[in-house]
């Protein structure tokens, strides 16, 4: 079973995008902040990560920056923002992301996205 | 007695004023070590928000860029606030983030500068003034987050206010949230976000 980590301190989002990702048949953990996110990461890289950018204690840029750093987690990594600004997109992909998706999160979207970059079914 | 005190403030007052231009000069000019010590040390010093908020607009070093926020958050006058909120329009994410933390904290001493924020004309000011809400401690909140839900366009402000009434409302918020329904019929998450914040509200009430 395909593990994802949600990294969002918004907690409505967080467990909107778990009962998708679940119903799919994905595994799913969460972090409220870029720190928590890295600890999760390094115990036990994950086959995708879910990423908000404005979060307190780390945004998400920094915490893309400081996984990519890690040999072990090179897993694909979507930011999630409510900002639809060109220089955000660029920092998304400068810090290492695969994809920037763009907040209302529609299920059918999501499912689709995490498919496609996890190889194919959960 | 009495001149001797004179004479003792009067050379206060001057060291004090050679202090602040030496400051001011080392934030300006000196190295980014120099800069950061100077934003620390005027922060504790009355009226310099102008001169910290200036150098925020100038300065790229981050860790300069972190003690400014600090030394602003610090001062939390009128002054320090805007500049605060300005710095939620930059383009640097970690810069945002460290003026919302400050803000947090800082405008609840100015909470009308708050609510302008929230009636900005750019979205994402409007949504990022959401994040600093929760720590204002602010008896309006929730009637501001009910005004957003009735009336703002833009359906990521009202999903992230329907997030915060979640966590900080109570049943005034229920003919709002019914009404935000309607207003953005086919969005999923909102959906979800609007029942989930009415059934936990009304969980709230029952106890």
């Amino acid at each position: 079973m395909k593990r994802i980590l949600i990294v969002d301190d918004a907690a409505t989002v967080r467990l909107f995008n778990r009962q998708i990702l679940e119903a799919a048949g994905y595994r799913v953990d969460e972090a409220v902040n870029g720190i928590e996110a890295l600890e999760k990461a390094l115990q036990a890289p994950y086959d995708l990560y879910l990423v908000d950018v404005n979060m307190p204690m780390q945004d998400g840029f920094s915490f893309l920056r400081q996984l990519r750093a890690q040999a072990i987690a090179q897993a694909p990594a979507v930011m999630i923002t409510t900002e639809a600004g060109e220089q955000d997109r660029r920092q998304a992909w400068a810090a290492g992301a695969n994809y920037y998706l763009t907040k209302p999160i529609k299920p059918d979207v999501l499912l689709h996205l995490v498919r496609l970059l996890t190889g194919g079914a959960a | 007695m009495a001149l001797i005190r004179s004479t003792g403030i009067a050379s206060l007052a001057v060291s004090q004023s050679d202090d602040l231009q030496a400051l001011a000069t080392r934030l300006q000019q000196g190295t980014p070590g120099e800069r950061r010590e100077a934003a620390r040390a005027l922060a504790i010093l009355p009226q310099t928000s102008a001169l910290l908020a200036c150098q925020l607009e100038e300065e790229a070093e981050r860790s300069v860029l972190e003690a400014l926020v600090t030394g602003l958050a610090e001062r939390a006058d009128e002054t320090a606030v805007l500049a605060l909120l300005d710095c939620l329009r930059s383009e640097d994410a970690a810069l945002r983030n460290d003026a919302i933390e400050a803000l947090k904290v800082a405008g609840r001493h100015h909470p009308v500068l708050i609510q302008e924020a929230l009636a900005d004309s750019d979205s994402d000011m409007r949504i990022l003034a959401i994040g600093i809400l929760e720590s204002l401690k602010h008896p309006d909140v929730e009637l501001w987050l009910i005004d957003l839900i009735e009336h703002d366009p833009h359906l990521n402000v009202c999903a992230c206010a329907v997030d915060l009434l979640c966590e900080v409302g109570t049943e005034r918020a229920f003919h709002a949230l019914e009404l935000c329904r309607v207003r953005f019929p086919d969005e999923a998450y909102l959906g979800f976000a609007i029942s989930l914040a009415l059934t936990r509200l009304q969980g709230a009430d029952g106890l």
